[in-house]
């Protein structure tokens, strides 16, 4: 019955979905930690899953993983039932390779050892596995700490290792929890170009767990916000940035500021719009066109979107903006609060007629805090969960 | 000063008196005391210590794995069952396990099964393997935990490992230097052990080390049987020395283990309860039956009576408690709280000063008083301080002091480890002084540990038999050695009641410490 709700039309509809959960529901104790979801990945692709800690991400590959069994749902891997209510297939007999937050390096084990563990318990003989071993820890450019063990190594070279032994194990679907985590900032762009140009290379599907924001758009085809064990929103990064499904999602997503407009006139994409008595030409995104998770609350927020507009224009509405959809020059006035230079980029908090605003822009910082600057907006975005909130607020007014 | 002092009072004087003692006599008169009895007590010792060993490592390590590995409801009772035989007076436990499983035992009189064999080698085996296992429990149990977390298992069966390949190829190499330490401490205490050998073996004419020591000491005329005494102390302090120094090799070379921290453990939802229930079965078959055997032996007016309620009676209990024993358990109790203090305040002093300067001495110093065996321990105290302090209690303290002060020091020295200078440098960055950065943020940390030390000392020292029975005299005896000598008379009801009164204090004082699971668990960390 819901099956359309998650896959996206994109991928070809006679493949087999490398993953496909269906109602998982995870459990450590009384309270489940995942509730009812149901997420599919298909063959080839990238799915980041986004949440912050505790949402239920980790919980959720372990269980894909086979290390905990869900109270109920099914778990489906490359068109194999590994979980179902009856079922149950440990984790040695399903096609996964898996990479660790806290990279699980065995510790009596060197590197070249660790990397051939999968192939040996394939059944390749140990001088081919440890060649094959030694050839895949070359083409990550650690061949030459094939004789180390884990606390020879740096952080960035153990989770270079970790990646070789999921890849030694040549599955349908990669899970990664959370590799970068405990990496510094060069390390993690270093570590995430590897598994990008060899994931590219096995054609292998992956479900890649993160809190961060940026490797989380940076690495996947899709995006799934993850909060209190839900799927809240399913996309590809570009529809996950610019139209958030709700506040939530789009504070997790990165910085946003709410502003009071009016809509004046509508054209296609683009709107007159009036902000703080100004009007402005802006392009428009409608609502309608956002997926959402499928689970719960997806179709009745996509109906009232759709034909939404009408009421919606009239009336002042709030809007979120992304800091790049702000520019200075325009019709708007402002008071610069404070400028933090980023490198790229400069971000600024400025003090507007409608409320704090934030606007990010390329290169060194053109004011300093106190300035009275001028600003304007090219873009903005009517979160669904206003309306949806507006209307909640009018039922709970009824009774 | 303070450490040095201590260490030399404590410990060197004794043993230092005890080597000159023997070479004084020259080694050749030592040597030529030990007659064939010896050798062969020498021969049993490693015999006993060795099957204990293995066994006990098996278990534990078994019971380690089942418990620690899945998050298991009700699994906080099962490791509170586990750790209880560590606690209760080992001739205790020899004690319940005749009135149990012995011949005209509990399963003797009710199903005609009796256990012959329990008096002699296998009997000592079977009741010092279990009084061990929970030794060997703890320490593989803290291995699990800090190195062979759950991730790295799960990383070999993603890699395509069955369960029991992972345990070969990952869990057991990985718990290696656990399964070594935790061997040595089974086999040192095995080495050392008394109670039970006494109650088990001396019955059978088996002879250990320990029980030849102590005949020697206590009931031989013969003029050679305190050279022998010395010779058989010489041979228990290199076997425990050897030991221990295998246990320290093994652990240079083990695999250190990095990355952040372990995965979470995981619910065992869906798992056979199976080995909860074999577990589960274990402990009430040697630890609950035997225990309530002595109970059912104490209540009953005479041995051979079926114990059913016509025949209950508290007499028993009151003949027990006459005018000697009562003063023993006063002894007792005055010795345990005694040294108890001074081992806990004695700890905390070392811990203080060694962290000001490096603990680099700090291990060696624990690990020789650990290793010093009991009967040793107690021949070289009665040579070094003996002359003026003989048939007193202070010096059956010193001896208590000397064996007891790693179990004050211990959790006292490991929480200090782990208490990083961080929190003293946010609490002195936060406006605090020295002192009262001390009392705000090191104590509150300290306090529980220091509570647990110090029942823990209580305890051990409450049970305390080997070196007791040797260093006792009149007026001076405890509770421990009136149950051995009661024993020996043969009158089980009376015994037993005196050993369930023994067992009823050491397990009120153990609750706290049981509850207090993580600062038990330092006791075995090596």
């Amino acid at each position: 019955m819901r099956e359309g709700a998650s896959v996206p039309g994109g991928e070809g509809a006679g493949s087999v979905p490398a993953l496909e959960c269906r109602d998982v529901t995870l459990s450590y104790g009384p309270v489940p930690v995942v509730h009812d979801l149901t997420l599919a990945v298909a063959a080839g692709e990238t799915v980041a899953l986004l949440g912050p800690s505790g949402s239920g991400k980790s919980s959720l590959l372990y269980a894909i993983a086979g290390f905990l069994r869900p109270l109920s749902g099914s778990i489906t891997i490359a068109g194999r039932v590994v979980s179902a209510q009856r079922d149950w297939l440990p984790p040695e007999h399903r096609s996964i390779g898996m990479v660790f937050q806290n990279y699980a390096l065995w510790p009596h084990m060197t590197a070249v050892e660790t990397v051939a563990y999968p192939l040996r318990r394939a059944g390749m003989p140990r001088t081919e596995a440890r060649r094959r071993a030694q050839d895949l820890l070359e083409s990550l450019g650690i061949g030459r700490l094939a004789e180390r063990r884990p606390a020879e190594l740096s952080g960035g070279e153990q989770q270079r290792v970790g990646l070789c032994r999921a890849l030694a194990r040549d599955p349908e679907l990669y899970l990664f929890d959370e590799p970068t985590a405990h990496l510094d900032s060069a390390l993690r762009a270093d570590l995430q170009e590897h598994l990008s140009g060899r994931r590219q290379g096995s054609r292998a599907a992956a479900l890649y767990a993160t809190h961060d924001v940026a490797e989380a758009l940076a690495v996947a085809d899709r995006v799934a916000l993850l909060r209190d064990g839900r799927i809240v929103q399913i996309g590809p990064p570009v529809e996950i940035y610019e139209r958030p499904i709700d506040l939530w999602a789009a504070r997790l997503t990165g910085a946003a500021s709410l502003l009071s407009v009016t809509v004046e006139r509508r054209q296609g994409s683009r709107s007159t719009v009036a902000v703080a008595g100004v009007s402005l030409d802006v392009a428009v995104d409608a609502p309608g066109d956002v997926i959402g998770p499928g689970t719960s609350h997806g179709d009745g927020r996509r109906s009232s979107s759709q034909d939404g507009h009408g009421g919606a224009l009239s009336a002042g509405r709030t809007a979120l903006v992304r800091p790049g959809w702000l520019r200075f020059g325009g019709p708007l006035t402002g008071t610069v609060l404070g400028a933090w230079y980023r490198g790229p980029h400069t971000d600024y908090r400025l003090d507007t007629a409608t409320g704090e605003v934030a606007l990010a822009e390329a290169g060194p910082p053109r004011f300093a805090a106190g300035e009275e600057i001028c600003w304007s907006l090219d873009r903005l975005w009517f979160l669904p969960e206003v309306a949806s909130e507006a209307s909640a607020a009018s039922d709970s007014d009824a009774p | 000063m303070v450490v040095l002092l201590a260490v030399v009072v404590l410990a060197a004087i004794p043993l230092v008196a005890l080597v000159g003692v023997a070479s004084a006599d020259g080694w050749r008169g030592v040597v030529d005391s030990v007659d064939d009895r010896s050798t062969r007590a020498v021969a049993n010792t490693l015999l006993v210590a060795l099957l204990v060993s293995m066994l006990a490592v098996l278990g534990g390590a078994t019971a380690a794995l089942v418990t620690e590995r899945w998050a298991w409801a009700g699994r906080r009772w099962l490791r509170l069952g586990i750790l209880v035989p560590f606690l209760t007076p080992p001739f205790v436990a020899a004690v319940g396990w005749v009135r149990a499983y012995g011949p005209s035992g509990l399963t003797d009189d009710a199903l005609g099964v009796g256990w012959s064999g329990l008096y002699g080698p296998a009997g000592i085996v079977v009741v010092l393997a279990v009084h061990a296992l929970p030794l060997a429990y703890v320490v593989v149990a803290a291995g699990l935990a800090t190195r062979a977390e759950p991730d790295l298992e799960r990383a070999a069966r993603v890699s395509g490992g069955s369960s029991r390949r992972v345990l070969w190829t990952i869990t057991l190499p990985l718990l290696r230097p656990a399964l070594i330490t935790g061997a040595v401490l089974v086999f040192v205490t095995s080495v050392n052990a008394f109670g039970v050998p006494a109650v088990l073996g001396i019955p059978a004419g088996f002879g250990t080390v320990t029980t030849r020591i102590y005949q020697d000491l206590a009931f031989s005329a013969d003029p050679a049987a305190f050279s022998r005494v010395i010779a058989l102390a010489c041979v228990l302090v290199v076997l425990a020395v050897v030991a221990t120094g295998v246990a320290a090799l093994s652990g240079r070379r083990a695999a250190v283990r990095t990355g952040g921290p372990a995965g979470p453990e995981m619910p065992a939802v869906g798992r056979s309860r199976l080995p909860l229930l074999l577990l589960g079965a274990y402990l009430v078959l040697t630890t609950l039956v035997p225990l309530l055997a002595l109970v059912l032996t104490a209540l009953t007016r005479a041995v051979g009576l079926p114990p059913v309620p016509a025949n209950w009676t508290l007499a028993n209990f009151g003949e027990a408690i006459d005018a000697r024993t009562s003063a023993a358990l006063i002894n007792s109790i005055v010795l345990a709280v005694v040294a108890a203090t001074l081992a806990v305040l004695l700890g905390a002093l070392i811990v203080v000063l060694a962290r000001r300067r490096g603990s680099r001495l700090l291990p060696a110093i624990a690990t020789v008083t650990f290793a010093v065996p009991g009967s040793t321990l107690a021949v070289a105290i009665l040579l070094a301080y003996g002359g003026w302090l003989r048939d007193t209690l202070l010096l059956i303290l010193v001896a208590y002091l000397v064996k007891l002060w790693v179990l004050g020091l211990r959790p006292l020295a490991s929480s200090a480890d782990r208490l990083p200078p961080e929190h003293l440098f946010a609490a002195r960055t936060s406006g605090a002084g020295a002192l009262s950065a001390f009392v705000t943020v090191v104590l509150p940390i300290f306090r529980p540990v220091a509570a647990a030390a110090w029942l823990l000392v209580f305890i051990f020292a409450l049970h305390e038999l080997t070196m007791s029975s040797l260093l006792y005299g009149p007026g001076s005896s405890t509770l421990a050695v009136a149950v051995l000598n009661l024993q020996q008379l043969g009158d089980p009801t009376v015994t037993a009641a005196l050993a369930v009164l023994l067992t009823a204090l050491v397990l009120a004082a153990a609750i706290p410490v049981l509850l207090f699971r993580r600062s038990a668990l330092e006791i075995g960390r090596g």
